[in-house]
């Protein structure tokens, strides 16, 4: 059916509806059966409803439906499934009677029809100009899935997540089209069944650390169960984001919640068990091999002969002493239903999910409650969407970035593999963890770390929306939503005077509360219309407050009598030398547009302006404007086109301007501050010193974007191939970074509005329908990505060092710069030739003008230049999805081409010297030529090829229908496989690495949690 | 059938709906519009420093940039001169080359020492003078009782952070007010005269002394003892450097001596019968410090001078194992001079115990005065330098052992080198020899008899680094006497204009009318 016929068939509904509604008195119903074009299989889970009314239902597996209380007339109701084309067939109802009526849906590889949530509001897919790609939910929930970023990965193109570790929960870091920001955060907006969430500020205290910056915090998105999530939106471009305006410059992450619909009330549990292992080694030396070397070295005159004594006897892999095979749990339980009036969709899950690694892991219980009801005569329509999750944390003490000291996995890699994980006390006869002393030791045997260091935190959140539309008259309706975003957590820490890294303190106990508190209201005043036949348009306007509170408690004692108390009785600690409360809050108010217009269903034009004041921008900056526009032409419903190869051509291009203002409160004032820094003794006396702790910048204001995108959408044979093409040029300008200012000033370093950005990239996806047959169905899908991101501007400035390097004899070292030209994610250091006679190692000696000159032992200033590149050629994403018969499969590949790795652990511990400390090393050390006493230092012989190719998924499941005796419709069982295979000629764990070491610095691979490998068994089942 | 627009038949249950639901939020937004910030937990300049004891909340703050300021130009002085060097030993310690290339005097603008430690000196003095800027200005605008008082010592603070900036880079931009802007360099000479008026002014007003309770503020000493120090290297910092080296300014030798005298005969200080109660823990009490940095052996109030040269298993919590000092410098010093037992050197102890201690492979730590190679140095190689015993009682490396910038025994070698320098060489070795006596037993005097000026000038600058050694005079004094670029162990002979630390890049990236100094 053209376009234009079935924009007039809905205008007729429409009105047709508007009309009957004085006659409701005189109803019918429509009953009957939706299967499959080709095969003649009933389709279940069909929606079937009468346009233009919120009348429907949805088929039984048997593929019947029946929509009762239907008010006489004349409509058109349609059949629609993803996967397949919608059909729609005109329905008269008369009085009292059930009219039946049959659909049979052509098998549809990409569905151009559907509606897609576009922000405040949702646009038929063919209509939207700006970039916008859909996940399915359902589809990408497999395998072990604790929060929603991990849906996303390789299914939408030009959307980068690297996880930050193989740590349970853990945060991703996710950029869209490459980061547009330095310092702020690069992280999309996300907005849960339409209310931003905040989630680029972790729900939890930070962690404490202990010989290094603790871990990176836990992704507050795991409040989300992944099992509620009926589709998520990315909006990629500006003309698609703008109306998200200052919040809108890296992108935005749409999530809707799973409704009921109408009928009978349907139960279904869905639930697995998971077990997990290691994915890889490092490849540490075992205890003989220890011994052998050291016992070589001692005959070679290198180490003194008193040196074997201090060898253990033992032979412990630290590793595998440390790691585990782990458990992970999950169960759904949900029913949904209701009646035409009101519907409701209940859940509740439990997730218990076990880290690969000793000692530690999250547990997650959360409910939810979505519901709606229609009133006055179906001109008010209230959403209830409420969720609340408890998520118990058991950190485990690593570190951030490696740190001189280290947690578990520090010490890991350098203890001596000739030392046993313990030792039974010869005065007790008690077992208890072996240390090489007693007291504070910078060295710590790993296993005792992890189960001796208490750290859980308990986190409350609560997600709560209600949402009321009121249609005031034909066309225009009114919204008004309030929400509310409210965490509130409490992170409890102890190190037991036992332990080596509590010994310092004799036992030390911290608890930190964190409360966080999000309040939003949205109005929107939403107009849909139209000219004659040819002209349609669509009109929403609105405004919107963001009111974000955040506050913290914490208190900490020391010098505990016995270790027995841990962390719950801070008051059994004789030195309690530490309290602490902080409170900041932001205002955001917005008020905001959006117009589309279309022309014959052919021509199209959107225009979205947004004005955003926020609270923390300098006094003439905080507010802004953001506008954008956008067009699409459907070249294929051209005459010209008729007969042309196309089922669909689109040509679109958009133009926006977005912004970041992802900084803290009060970073434009001038502030004080009492702290122990800025304290000094008089007589003996401390007097509390009070102190600026930054520069005043009255000139503050939005990082903005500005973003070109042009695409073609395409699809031949009746759309079973299908894809997108697109390009883009982002410009970020007036970047936040923390430069330093002209001296004098109190604080060396000011936030400003400096430099620019660009990142212009193509991107692709691809899906196609490449077997369709009445047994057999395969479809493909293919993301491709390719993005290069340019340092235009430093404000002047003609580098910024970054991307510290971690480890013993490393302070001071930064592996790369940022320098106006290249791009971000630049590695900078000297560049290693070999090693001379003496092992030491020789780097190429260079002049001021770049020159090489010759060698040096000690590269310096001038012998540094750029080493490599940390962001990836191109990358893949690939998924397959089969169904023979019962059985069903699906495969993800992901791969990144190109990209280079810093591998900090290589650097730091592929050094024979750790021997003069009886620290252990990396067996790739003993082959190399390098003398025992050569310091590990830093250059390009430790920046590698990261390319990868991964099997990040794969399932394969069996449905049948249940006997008729069993109380039940379907069951589905499943196995699945995540990361089952890492192609890579990386050497470190795993070429995936991200850590937050300030600004942005992409690819340096300090030593953190391994990743898993895990294998799952599932069961769906539905009654 | 109704035309596509029309109007619903109005009902009372709509209206009221649709009231509610747009005027309420009207109300909530007219509400929200007000984006003004009004923080809780942190306070703004418009509503501090408004009664004594809020100023003094700024004078401890401006005080406490002592601390930073007092490493980074103790390590830039000291290993950047033959008193010490940070061998890099196996793992430990090469930090991106940076120790290394500061005892090599092979810095730049742009290298690893040159983006941290010398940019880190740049911050941290220049800091010091924008804390005391921020509450000078406010005291502009509040009465408070000692007014006066609280401004000439935050005068003579500032002067002070002026003039290690001075010695460090010449000329630097001169900032009597809280602006934060580019501003261009002085000249050398015009800091120095700064820094003269500042120091004179202030001196008028100060106490020569504080009741113990305020110990440590400063003082008409301190300042008569900066002033000396000052009129002493007046030659040096009111001249200019070219990448040729130094053209000497004017010499001020006998104010150099007034000002001196002013502090010997103040009767304020004495010098200490045992010398080492200067630096103890409770040299707090000594009766010769005059300038100093307070510490207190608390969580950040501490000094870890300790920490950075003992080695692992010599301390808790474990110390670091870094500075030593250099065989030749080591071999200089008489073995009866007392003050040779600052070295540590041979078989070693644990500092709490005194029990013998061994290195981390397990054998008898011996400390040895030669050390074999800079790059792969082993741990226990280089003699020491413990001026600053530790603490006993300290808070993990915090201890509370005050740092002396200037005591009085420096006031009488800053005096015999100015008489040496007017031609009174045997006043000044006779000054040197009264120093000395309570450092020999028995007394060892130096024979003026036929000591020719330039032989004595060379005597005193030896006295001085007996003396003096780890107090962070001896860049300044190497530089005064014309040897800082000259070959010692591990360095080479290097370039003239290496007396100035070059700007760092970072610096000149943020200020465009800086100008760097020659050579770089």
């Amino acid at each position: 059916m053209s376009m234009t016929r079935k924009a007039i068939s809905v205008l007729i509904v429409c009105l047709a509806w508007a009309g009957s509604l004085a006659a409701q008195d005189q109803v019918g119903s429509i009953t009957g059966r939706v299967v499959d074009a080709q095969t003649q299989q009933p389709i279940g889970n069909a929606n079937v409803v009468i346009e233009g009314t919120l009348l429907g239902s949805v088929t039984t597996p048997s593929g019947t439906f029946v929509i009762s209380q239907v008010p006489v007339g004349t409509y058109q109701v349609t059949a629609n499934l993803i996967g397949y084309g919608p059909v729609t067939q005109e329905v008269t109802v008369t009085a009292g009677e059930a009219v039946s009526v049959n659909f049979s849906l052509p098998i549809q590889a990409v569905v151009m029809e559907e509606l897609v949530t576009t922000g405040y509001g949702t646009q038929r897919r063919l209509a939207i100009t700006g970039s916008v790609a859909t996940v399915d939910a359902a589809e990408a929930n497999v395998g072990v899935q604790s929060n929603v970023n991990d849906l996303l990965q390789g299914r939408v193109s030009g959307l980068n997540i690297t996880r930050n570790s193989g740590e349970p929960g853990t945060g991703a870091q996710i950029t869209i089209r490459g980061g547009t920001s330095l310092s702020a955060s690069s992280e999309p907006l996300y907005i849960v069944d339409g209310v931003p969430i905040a989630q680029d500020i972790p729900t939890e205290a930070n962690g404490i650390g202990i010989g290094g910056d603790p871990a990176l915090p836990r992704s507050p998105l795991t409040l989300i169960n992944p099992a509620d999530i009926e589709n998520i939106t990315v909006l990629k471009d500006a003309a698609a984001t703008a109306i998200y305006g200052s919040r809108a410059a890296n992108g935005v992450i749409l999530i809707e919640t799973k409704q009921g619909a109408p009928g009978t009330v349907s139960f279904e549990y869905d639930g697995y068990v998971a077990i997990s292992q290691p994915q890889s080694y490092l490849n540490l030396l075992n205890g003989a091999e220890y011994r052998d070397f050291v016992q070589a070295q001692v005959s070679a005159g290198n180490l003194d002969p008193s040196r074997l004594d201090g060898l253990g006897t033992a032979n412990t892999d630290w590793e595998r002493a440390l790691t585990r095979t782990a458990l992970t749990q999950n169960h759904d339980v949900s029913f949904a239903g209701g009646t035409q009036a009101t519907r409701f969709r209940a859940s509740v899950n439990y997730m218990d999910q076990e880290g690969i690694v000793q000692n530690n892991g999250f547990q997650r219980f959360q409910g939810r409650l979505n519901g709606t009801h229609t009133t006055l005569n179906d001109r008010l329509r209230l959403d209830l969407r409420l969720s609340t999750a408890q998520v118990n944390h058991d950190y485990l003490p690593f570190e951030n970035l490696g740190g001189f000291e280290g947690g578990v996995f520090q010490n890991m890699a350098v203890y001596n593999p000739t030392f046993p994980v313990t030792i039974t006390d010869p005065d007790t006869g008690e077992e208890k963890f072996f240390e090489i002393g007693t007291g504070r030791l910078s060295v710590r045997n790993p296993v005792a770390i992890a189960e001796q260091i208490e750290d859980v935190a308990n986190t409350t959140r609560t997600l709560g929306t209600l949402k009321a539309d009121l249609d005031v008259f034909s066309g225009l309706t009114a919204t008004v939503s309030g929400s509310v975003d409210a965490s509130r957590s409490n992170r409890r820490t102890f190190f037991p005077s036992a332990s080596p890294v509590g010994a310092e303190w004799n036992g030390r106990a911290i608890q930190q509360d964190r409360d966080l508190t999000t309040l939003n209201l949205q109005t929107l005043l939403t107009y849909d219309g139209g000219v004659g036949l040819d002209h349609a348009f669509n009109v929403v306007g609105g405004y919107e407050v963001i009111d974000w509170t955040l506050r913290t408690f914490s208190a900490e004692a020391r010098d505990f009598l016995t270790d027995a108390f841990s962390f719950s009785n801070l008051t059994a600690g004789v030195a309690r030398p530490i309290i602490g409360s902080y409170e900041e809050s932001a205002l955001l108010v917005s008020v905001f547009g959006r117009a589309n217009y279309s022309f014959k269903d052919r021509y199209f034009v959107t225009g979205v302006v947004r004005y955003d004041g926020a609270s923390q921008f300098g006094a003439g900056n905080k507010w802004s404007l953001f506008p954008a526009v956008s067009a699409s032409w459907r070249v294929s419903e051209e005459a010209f086109m008729a007969d042309g190869p196309f089922s669909e051509l689109r040509l679109r291009a958009g133009w926006g301007r977005q912004g970041n203002p992802a900084v803290t409160p009060y970073s434009s004032l001038i502030t004080l501050e009492a702290s122990d820094g800025a304290s000094y003794p008089f007589g003996d006396q401390r007097f509390t010193g009070v102190a600026p702790n930054r520069n005043p910048n009255p000139d503050l204001k939005w990082e903005e974007t500005e973003q070109w995108n042009v695409a073609i959408d395409f699809g031949f044979a009746g759309n079973r191939i299908a894809g997108t093409v697109e390009g883009y040029i982002k410009n970020t300008e007036d970047l936040l970074l923390e430069v330093p200012v002209a001296q004098p000033a109190a604080v060396p370093n000011r936030l400003e509005n400096i430099g620019k950005i660009r990142n212009r990239g193509i991107e692709a996806s691809l899906e196609a329908l490449v077997i369709n047959t009445p047994n057999v169905t395969w479809s493909a899908g293919l993301v491709f990505d390719m993005n290069r991101n340019e340092v235009v501007d430093l404000g002047g400035r003609t580098f910024l060092p970054l991307g510290v390097v971690s480890g013993q004899g490393q302070t001071g070292q930064n592996a790369q710069r940022l320098i106006p030209g290249e791009t971000v994610g630049t590695f900078y250091g000297p560049e290693f030739i070999g090693v001379d006679a003496q092992g030491r190692q020789l780097f190429n000696q260079r002049d001021s003008d770049g020159n090489i000159i010759g060698e040096t032992i000690q590269p310096t200033g001038d012998d540094f230049t750029v080493i490599g590149n940390a962001n990836p050629d191109f990358s893949l994403g690939l998924t397959n999805r089969l169904s023979w018969g019962n059985f069903d499969g699906s495969m993800l590949l992901l791969s990144e081409i190109g990209q280079d790795v810093f591998n900090n652990t290589a650097l730091v511990y592929s050094t024979k010297s750790n021997a003069l400390q009886d620290k252990n090393f990396l067996r790739s050390a003993i082959d190399d030529p390098i003398g025992i006493l050569e310091p590990a230092i830093f250059s390009d012989r430790w920046i590698e090829n990261g390319s990868y190719l991964r099997l990040q998924n794969i399932t394969i499941g069996y449905t049948f229908q249940l006997p008729s005796f069993v109380a039940g419709k379907m069951a589905r069982v499943y196995a699945a496989a995540d990361n089952l295979f890492l192609i890579t000629g990386y050497d470190g764990y795993d070429p995936e690495v991200y850590t937050d070491a300030g600004l942005v610095t992409p690819g340096i691979d300090y030593l953190s949690y391994p990743r898993a490998r895990t294998f799952t068994f599932g069961l769906r089942f539905e009654m | 059938m109704k035309k596509s627009g029309s109007r619903f038949p109005a009902r009372a249950g709509v209206r009221g709906t649709l009231t509610l639901l747009l005027i309420l939020p009207i109300v909530a937004v007219l509400q929200a519009c007000d984006l003004d910030e009004n923080p809780v937990s942190v306070i703004t300049p418009d509503n501090f420093y408004q009664n004594e004891q809020e100023i003094i909340g700024g004078l401890a703050a401006s005080y406490s940039r002592l601390r930073g300021t007092m490493w980074t130009y103790f390590n830039l002085s000291e290993i950047s001169s033959d008193e010490m060097v940070v061998p890099t030993r196996g793992q430990d310690w090469f930090d991106n080359g940076r120790w290394l290339e500061i005892h090599q005097q092979a810095w730049s603008a742009n290298s690893p020492s040159g983006l941290d430690d010398i940019n880190g000196a740049w911050n941290d003095n220049m800091g010091g003078v924008a804390n005391t800027n921020i509450v000078l200005s406010a005291l502009e605008n509040v009465n408070v009782a000692d007014q006066e008082i609280y401004i000439a010592e935050l005068r003579a603070l500032r002067a002070w952070y002026y003039y290690l900036l001075m010695d460090f880079f010449g000329g630097v931009p001169l900032a009597t007010d809280p602006q934060v802007t580019p501003r261009p360099r002085t000249t050398r000479a015009e800091l120095f005269n700064f820094i003269e008026e500042e120091l004179l002014a202030a001196r008028t007003v100060l106490p020569a002394s504080w009741p113990p309770e305020m110990d440590g503020r400063m003082t008409s000493g301190a300042c008569d003892a900066i002033l000396a120090s000052l009129y002493l290297n007046a030659e040096v910092w009111t001249g200019t450097v070219s990448t040729g080296g130094l053209q000497r300014g004017q010499a001020r030798w006998q104010d150099a001596i007034d000002a001196a005298d002013r502090v010997i005969n103040s009767g304020v200080y004495s010098l200490e019968a045992d010398w080492f109660s200067n630096f103890t823990p409770d040299n707090y009490l000594s009766s010769e410090l005059i300038f100093v940095v307070k510490h207190l052996n608390q969580s950040g109030l501490g000094q870890s001078l300790p920490f950075r040269v003992l080695h692992y298993n010599q301390l808790d919590p474990t110390p670091w194992n870094g500075f030593s000092t250099i065989a030749e410098t080591f071999n200089q010093f008489d073995p009866d001079d007392l003050r040779t037992d600052i070295f540590l050197v041979g078989q070693q102890v644990n500092l709490d115990t005194g029990e013998e201690v061994n290195d981390r492979q397990g054998n008898p730590l011996i400390f040895t005065p030669e050390i074999g190679a800079i790059v792969q140095a082993s741990e226990n190689e280089g003699v020491r330098i413990l001026k600053y015993p530790p603490d006993p009682a300290r808070f993990s490396d915090h201890n509370g052992n005050d740092y002396a910038y200037f005591r009085l025994a420096e006031m009488y070698l800053i005096k015999a080198e100015a008489l040496n320098e007017l031609g009174s060489t045997g006043a000044a070795i006779d000054i040197l020899n009264m120093l000395r006596e309570r450092v020999f037993d028995p007394d060892k005097p130096i024979d003026s008899a036929g000591l020719s000026q330039a032989a004595a000038r060379d005597r005193i600058l030896q006295e001085r680094l007996f003396e003096l050694t780890a107090e962070g005079k001896r860049r300044m004094d190497l530089i005064r006497h014309d040897k800082f670029t000259l070959e010692w162990q591990f360095k080479p002979q290097t370039d003239p204009y290496r007396i100035l630390f070059p700007i760092p890049q970072t610096q000149l990236d943020t200020n465009p009318e800086l100008v760097q100094n020659p050579g770089y």
